[in-house]
């Protein structure tokens, strides 16, 4: 794919209106408060569209699309049954105690509501993940580029690690989520007319149906085992570990998508803001899954496209953008790169946001100097973004010399988060769960999803202290992990706070579900309150898997 | 605060002119596997919701006292 000069005048346009965003929120950032958590004071349209780009990192546009290419339109299941209903969640009942508390990050409600250990614990998981997330995220973008366009690894990584640094240092928090907003209306304009063009070429919903096999056009129909379908899932596999371990673990307890909320300017627009989020959610696999679909039926058409090979089989990954060449004429192909490097940075300004925070209010300010005067924070702030963007540059190196790091990391996520979400349900709705509990419990989730692992084999995966079980996808082997790590950590949490000593309800009132007073939106129109906007939600997510079971 | 319209409506109000002047100057400039003159409708497209923007933060700023 070659790029015209027009592709390059748009990509500059974009790189300084994102730097001119930066630049201008500079001079609102006098406090640390201000820097970290935007001081609560964005309005709800802008942190709800920054939740849901926060999560649309360049990885997710070209993988997802990849997977539609691969698996079909089960793909569908990662925003419909893996997202949404996890949104809806964390919305209408997590967060008022999130907001409510007056917690500064997540690791900090752990804090409120358990003790010091569980913080810990939470906070250094979290930033050593967050950096390894964002580097590979880095090293994927870098890899793109240089098989797409030609250009070199290290030129893909320093310009665009530079760019983010830049506007993320001048205004923290508010600059990232104000240009997540640019980068979601971009990523969304610079995709839909590649969906339509895909699709219309390939003839149709119909015209794809007829040219490829009947398991990639239906997201239920083939799930009764999990030899029907190419994913290697079963019902409850999918809809227990997926649907609700690994989707609630991610939407409800990762500090990335959960401080966006945390930044809107009131506790209402705070539970709206996944709500809202969840409406252009459930509307992503038309942009990123159809077009993977579309492009498995276009290499059957003998039109012209065919999708590249690699071993012996198709390349999915090079999906989009082979489409892309294909599709858009100079000009707007400058859009769908800019679109698809839009996705990069707002996938890695929030990795590095929410570590910045996490850094300086959960283990600087917490254990290295505390009670220092606020401008210090502020400064740690700054220094925290700059040692984070390096660290994520590092890590995108060592991802190209080590490429299983992916494969570990992802797995490591599937450890830390999945007993993390038994932890704050019975954090919040529990008032008996204790610190040591949730301490214990934490551990032995963690210890739980290990065992799984080195129990169990996959695709050669796997079985690393025994072989007792085959699973026929590694996807199903990281959702039954899941699931064993949070039962476990469930089960602990109870048992373990069960024999130890509780927190006085008075010390646990606005953290826990019947201590708290929830406040009601008496008197405002039914689509300003997170309740009936959910259920409307609910009602077009069940039409839309009806639609396409 | 900055209000975020502003800036994202002169975006796509910029990117839609440079696509419709591509599509206008260069009109067959088309992608391999379509006739449809991709930049001269997205373009268009892109004018359209950058012009919104730009009107929703106009029509705001004239409420504010």
């Amino acid at each position: 794919m070659k790029l015209a000069l027009v592709d390059y005048v748009i990509l500059t346009i974009y790189f300084a209106f994102i730097l001119g965003i930066g630049w201008r929120l500079r001079k609102k950032i006098t406090t640390s408060g201000d820097f970290l958590t935007s001081a609560h004071s964005v309005p709800v349209w802008i942190t709800s569209l920054a939740f849901l780009a926060a999560n649309l990192g360049a990885q997710e546009l070209v993988g997802m699309s990849a997977s539609g290419a691969k698996y079909g339109i089960m793909t569908a299941h990662f925003y419909w049954i893996g997202a949404v209903p996890a949104m809806l969640f964390v919305g209408l009942f997590m967060m008022p105690f999130y907001y409510g508390s007056r917690a500064r990050s997540v690791p900090e409600y752990l804090k409120l509501r358990f003790d010091e250990k569980t913080r810990a614990l939470n906070a250094f998981t979290f930033a050593v993940m967050t950096v390894f997330s964002s580097g590979i995220s880095m090293y994927a973008l870098g890899l793109l580029l240089s098989l797409v366009l030609g250009w070199s690894f290290t030129t893909s990584v320093l310009c665009s690690a530079f760019i983010v640094l830049a506007y993320t240092f001048l205004g923290g928090l508010t600059s990232a989520i104000y240009n997540e907003v640019l980068q979601f209306f971009l990523i969304v304009v610079g995709f839909s007319p590649l969906a339509i063009l895909a699709v219309s070429k390939a003839g149709g919903w119909s015209g794809m149906a007829e040219r490829i096999p009947a398991v990639m056009t239906h997201s239920w129909k083939y799930m009764g085992s999990a030899t029907e379908n190419p994913m290697g899932i079963e019902i409850f596999g999918l809809v227990a570990g997926l649907g609700f371990v690994l989707s609630f673990g991610y939407w409800c307890t990762d500090f990335l998508v959960v401080q966006r909320a945390m930044a809107a300017n009131s506790m209402s627009a705070a539970r709206r803001t996944p709500v809202i989020a969840a409406i252009p959610k459930m509307i992503m696999p038309f942009i990123v899954i159809v077009p993977g679909i579309a492009a498995l039926a276009l290499s059957k058409m003998a039109v012209g496209y065919s999708l590249p090979m690699k071993n012996g089989g198709y390349d999915y990954d090079q999906a989009l953008t082979t489409l892309m060449a294909k599709f858009y004429p100079a000009g707007m192909l400058g859009v769908g790169i800019t679109g698809l490097m839009a996705s990069f940075m707002s996938g890695m300004a929030g990795n590095v946001t929410a570590f910045n925070t996490v850094w300086t209010y959960d283990i600087y300010q917490s254990y290295i100097r505390p009670g220092a005067p606020d401008r210090h924070y502020l400064t740690v702030g700054r220094v925290t973004t700059i040692a984070g963007v390096a660290l994520s540059i590092a890590t995108a190196y060592v991802a190209q010399h080590y490429n299983n790091i992916m494969d570990l990391l992802q797995l490591v996520f599937g450890f830390v988060n999945a007993p993390l979400f038994a932890t704050f349900l019975l954090g919040m709705f529990w008032k008996r769960a204790t610190g040591h509990g949730a301490f214990i419990g934490l551990l032995s989730g963690t210890i739980a999803a290990a065992l799984t692992h080195g129990l169990t084999v996959a695709e050669g995966k796997g079985g690393w202290i025994a072989d007792i079980n085959h699973f026929p996808s590694v996807m199903a082997q990281n959702f039954w992990i899941a699931i064993f790590a949070w039962t476990t950590c469930f089960l602990m949490t109870i048992l373990v706070s069960l024999v130890t000593r509780p927190r006085p309800e008075k010390e646990l009132e606005g953290l826990v579900y019947g201590l708290t007073k929830l406040g009601h939106d008496e008197g405002v129109s039914w689509y300003k309150r997170p309740a009936p906007v959910a259920v409307c939600v609910a009602v077009f997510l069940i039409i839309l898997n009806f639609w396409f079971a | 605060m900055l209000d975020l319209r502003v800036p994202s409506g002169w975006f796509f109000t910029i990117l839609g002119a440079i696509l419709l002047v591509m599509a206008v100057a260069a009109p067959g400039n088309r992608a391999e596997l379509t006739d449809a003159n991709v930049n001269l409708y997205c373009g268009a497209v892109m004018l359209g919701f950058g012009g919104f923007l730009l009107t929703l933060a106009w029509s705001a700023a004239r409420k504010r006292p």
